[in-house]
Formats: C-alpha cells, structure tokens, sequence
C-alpha cells in the first residue's frame, strides 16, 4: 500500500472533495443517470426483446401473407402502419417496466434511508427520470430502425415522414413515463406501480373513452392520455376526417345507431395537450415525492 | 483533552418531532464533541432513529434546532443550507436496504461520486473500506445474494465511504450474530482511532458500554440521562459482579445459593432483596448485586476464596451497571443483549 492510500485510510491528511454547490449537484446528476443505466440494465435488454419479438411476429405474419398470394401495399406508409398496430400496447409496457419502480422502490425497500442523506430527492428524480426516459427512448429508436430497415428492403427507400413519427412516439412515451412517475409516487410498491398503470392505461382510459362514444356527446377525447397515441401512425399521412363514423345495432331499434370515433388529434393539439398532461404529471408526481416519509419513523 | 476535543460537532436543542398527538421525540438536548463516540440507548420505539432522522433531514422537526459545525463554525441546519452541513456526516439509518442487483462496489462507487469524494481515488478508497469491513471479496457480487450481516457491512460501509468526520450509525450491530457484533464494535473504535466522531444508537446496552465515551439515554421520546459511563455508574445505587467457578454446582442450585448467601450477604452493603443473587445454567454464571463499591467488590472475591471457591472469572460488567441504571431511569427491564 502506498504511502499515499495510508494517509487516505487514516484519514491524517484531509483529501479533496467536490463542494456542496451548483456544480456538485449536476454531477449528481449525472452520477445518477450512469448508476441508473446499470441498474436497470436487465429492464432495458428485456424490453428490447420484447419490441424485436414484436418485430419478429410482425414480419412472419407478413412473409406468411406473401406466401399465400398478398402483394405488399403499393404505399410504404402503409406497410409502415401495419408495424405500428401494437405500438400503443409496446409503448405501454416498456413504459411501466422503465418507470413503476422510479420513485415507490425508495420507500418500499427504505433505500431512501441510505439515498437521501447524500442526494436530494429533487436531483434524484431529475437523473432518474432522465436516465430511464433515455433507455426507453433507445428501445423505440431500435424499434423504428428495424422498421425502417424492412420498409427500405421492401421498398428501396425510407419515407421521411417515418422518423417524424418517432418524435410524436418519444413524446407520447414521455407523457406515459410521466403518468406512471406519477402512480409511482402514490404507490406503496413498483410492481403494484406497474400493474396499476398498465390497467388505466389500457383499460380505464379506453373504457372512459368508449363510454364517451357511446353516450354521442360530440367532442374530442382530448383529455385522455392515450388518444394522442393515434397521432403516432396517423401524423405520417393525417385522415381527413380525423374521425370515422361507426354504426351499431340496438336489438330492438329499426335503424342503427352511428357513434362518432375519434383517430387522431391535430400536432398542435397533440403537442399542446401532452405537454400539459407531461406537465400536470410531473409537477404532482414531484409535490408528492418530496412530501413522502418512509414508513418507519 | 485538546481544545479541538472540547469542540462541539454537532448540538441538538430542544428536539421535538410529534405524530399526530404522539411525542416520538420531546424536547430532546444533546452535544456531540470532536473524536467522542456517544451511544444513544434506548428500547425500541424510544425515538432514536427519528432522532438520527431529523439530524439527516429526512424528517423535519416540530421544534428545536439542530447545529452542526462546518468550517469551525456551528450553524444551524436548515433546508437551505442541509447539502453544505451534511456533507461531513455519514448515515446510516436503519436497517439498510439496497438494490438487489448491484454490486457493492457499483452502489459505494455511486456514494462517493454522490458526496464529492475524487474520482481518481474511488477505487482505492472502495477497496480499503471493504478490507476494513471483511468485505472486500464480495465487492463485485449482487448484493442481492447478501446475508443480512453482509448488507448490515456494506451500510456500514456506505456510511463512510465519503471518508466523513463524523458518522451516525442506527443500530449498526441489530441482526448480527456474536462474532459480526464483535467486528462491528473493533471497527467502530478502529474509527474512533482515525479520528472520526461518531454517534452511535442501540437497544444493545453492552455494545454502547464497550465503545461509548458518553451515553445518552432515551425513553418514550425524552432524554433521560446523559453522561460518561462513571458519572453514570455513580448514579446507579447498585452495581453487578458477574463470576465463575471452576466447578460449577452439579445440580441443587438453590442449597448453593442459601449456602453463598450466609457469608456473601453482609459484604454486599446493600439490602436483600428478591433475587440478588442468581445463576444464570446456560453459561454458567453467577449474577449478585452490590452496592457498586470497589472495596466490597474485594470483599466479596476474598470470601469466596477464602470458602475455598475456585473463581475462573470475576469481574463488574460495563453493560451490568448500565443495564440497573437503565432499569432506574425508565423502568424498562427488558433491554436485550446484556450479558448473562
């Protein structure tokens, strides 16, 4: 041992330290975000998995298709779609595996007894949220990539308007990482966390949503959180209308009954009302962290 | 002791903390004074972890102040300033609880990073906490596959991986077995050699006795006592002589006991009471109370020779004489841990 390590070990001459201040609480940052990649390494190769199994079925699906006779849609858009048709659900999943344990796991486990002391819960929450958002983020790019690359070996070429739907896909994930950081800070447990979020997201908010239809009122669902998923496919060729009509049969009505259903809302509206969801989520899902005590006092 | 000894590290004034309309902590005072360990017993649910809680920020105090001296000066602890004040402390609250899937050396690596220690040194600095603790084979492996002793280490280590000055450690020794207490406490004054200040709590009388300098005592909430184990020792009426014989009674204990009592009863200067003299089976010990003076102590181990008793040990536990102070002072019985 050297001289030098002695002298740290007996603690004879002070070392060093980064000061408390603007500067050590960026590194913390990002100190965070690095501990947190490694952390949920296995979550991260996970939903990797899933998206290329996703991928995969896909793709046998389509290959199946050809070999009974299907010709390949005549617009890459639409073959582009076909890929798309679960992605909501991918995005859903992925999302509350990166996010459920975000914030419930310190009070689940009493982490926070070893974690706050040394770092705030507010430079705590920056990196992870940043750090788990990014791994999400990368999980959609590769998602993406694989589609880009089967449309260009299909079609030669790549439309443009593909990776303008990557950005409406990294901001509907970050509202739903929002939301679920949300439902993480009023959870007792990560995984109670995930499954709760993956009710409302799929169910509650749809049965909300079809209820609304039911009922005629005609309005656009903007206020629920999954309704901005359309725009992920539908923003690289906008329907026109954005809703269609869809018809029902009473059992004892003569004429049926056509309820409006809404595709898509407009970007603006899209970029407005996720920003504001992106907003409202955060903002509580903050408040109330930083007023939660662990359990045992 | 050295001016820099006398300093005040850290001073609790008037202490409060209230659930709802319960006190868990009342108007509590303490000072924490440079290179001192001050153990901090109490049973469970006395209010020595939300205490230490309080003093880490994690809760905020109904009333009182906190002070805690940095850069030679005492300031108080608020949220403003609690980054700056805490920076020389090391925590550890409760039983530590850690992601299963790291590594040691990954989670103390991000400590450190946490509290400013150089970068260029952490692996040497990870490397000698762990070899301090016993660890540091372990140091890459999941700590999920970690025995509760193990996880109960690597808090420890936790806890001063930043290199701190001062250290507070909440039941550091809870869920170990004999010997892993007895690693704890070596290195608990290893660190009390090293110059560290350290503020330890436990319902374990003996484990405060064998390490502390001063020891505050609490119960329901108030500081009941708080003071060096002989200031201590002076306020309990009476002491406690633990001995051994070489040839232990083989059966009948009660006749062995009347026949101790005949000539041990007037040397003890105390009055008899119920059960002043027991044998403990198990590990083959006698317990007598006394009132606490050396010279009865002398007194009593003459006799027994003198009755051709053949002593393999005899001696006045630390932990004994806390254990009837505490007894006193809260009424409490049932500490655990003292030594039978």
């Amino acid at each position: 041992m050297t001289l030098e390590s002695e002298e740290i070990k007996t603690g004879i001459i002070p070392i060093e330290k980064q000061r408390a201040g603007l500067k050590r609480n960026f590194t913390q940052i990002s100190d965070t975000i690095t501990f947190e990649f490694k952390k949920n390494l296995k979550n991260f190769f996970l939903v990797l998995l899933i998206f290329l199994g996703v991928f995969i079925l896909f793709l046998t699906i389509q290959e199946l298709q050809a070999l009974q006779g299907k010709e390949l849609p005549a617009d890459p858009i639409i073959f582009i779609k076909d890929y798309l048709a679960m992605f909501g659900f991918m995005l859903i999943i992925s999302t509350a595996l990166f996010g459920g344990s975000i914030i419930a796991e310190d009070f689940q486990k009493q982490t926070g007894n070893l974690l706050f002391p040394k770092i705030s819960k507010t430079r705590l929450l920056i990196g992870r949220v940043i750090s788990r958002y990014i791994l999400n983020a990368i999980c959609l790019f590769f998602y993406y990539v694989l589609i880009g690359a089967i449309t260009f070996i299909k079609y030669g070429e790549i439309p443009i308007v593909i990776w303008g739907s990557m950005g409406w896909a990294l901001l509907y994930t970050f509202s739903l990482f929002t939301f679920v950081t949300f439902m993480s800070s009023i959870m007792k447990s990560s995984t109670a966390t995930i499954i709760v979020s993956i009710l409302f997201l799929l169910i509650v908010f749809n049965l909300v949503s079809m209820i609304l239809t039911f009922t005629g009122l005609d309005f656009e669902p903007l206020f629920i959180l999954t309704y901005y998923e359309g725009i992920i496919a539908q923003s690289m060729a906008m329907p026109n209308p954005r809703y269609i009509y869809m018809d029902m049969q009473p059992p004892q009505a003569e004429e049926p009954i056509f309820y409006k259903n809404w595709l898509t809302p407009t970007g603006t509206a899209a970029f407005i009302g996720m920003v504001i969801y992106i907003g409202i989520f955060l903002t509580l899902a903050y408040f109330l962290y930083k007023r939660r005590q662990s359990k045992n006092v | 002791m050295n001016k820099k000894n006398q300093e005040i590290l850290i001073q609790i004034k008037n202490l409060t903390k209230k659930f709802g309309d319960f006190y868990a902590v009342k108007g509590v005072n303490l000072e924490i004074k440079h290179g001192e360990i001050v153990g901090f017993l109490g049973p469970n649910g006395a209010g020595k972890t939300t205490t230490m809680k309080m003093m880490a920020y994690l809760l905020n105090p109904n009333e009182g102040e906190i002070w805690i001296r940095a850069n030679g000066e005492l300031k108080k602890l608020t949220r403003i300033n609690k980054d700056y004040l805490l920076d020389n402390i090391g925590f550890l609250i409760e039983i530590p609880a850690f992601y299963g899937k790291v590594t040691p050396k990954e989670i103390l690596k991000y400590f450190a990073k946490l509290k400013g220690y150089p970068r260029v040194r952490l692996d040497e600095r990870i490397d000698t906490v762990l070899n301090m603790l016993g660890m540091l084979k372990w140091k890459d492996k999941k700590i999920g596959t970690f025995s509760k002793g193990m996880r109960q280490k690597i808090g420890i280590a936790s806890a001063i991986i930043h290199d701190p000055d001062i250290i507070v450690l909440d039941e550091p020794q809870t869920g170990l077995d004999p010997g892993a207490r007895k690693e704890v406490r070596d290195f608990i004054l290893k660190l009390k050699k090293m110059g560290k200040t350290i503020f330890l709590s436990s319902h374990l009388l003996y484990e405060i006795s064998e390490v502390a300098d001063r020891i505050a005592i609490i119960n329901r909430g108030e500081l009941i006592a708080f003071d060096t184990l002989n200031n201590l020792e002076g306020k309990a009426k009476k002491s406690v002589i633990h001995f051994e014989l070489l040839n232990p009674p083989d059966g009948k204990v009660d006749d062995f006991i009347t026949q101790l009592k005949t000539f041990i009863a007037p040397l003890t200067g105390i009055a008899e009471e119920e059960n002043w003299i027991k044998y403990y089976d198990d590990n083959k010990v006698f317990q007598l109370f006394f009132n606490g003076n050396p010279k009865n102590q002398t007194d009593i181990l003459k006799v027994l020779l003198e009755n051709g008793y053949e002593i393999l040990e005899y001696s006045v536990p630390k932990a004994g004489l806390l254990e009837n102070l505490f007894i006193e002072l809260t009424g409490v019985n049932e500490i655990g841990g003292v030594y039978k």
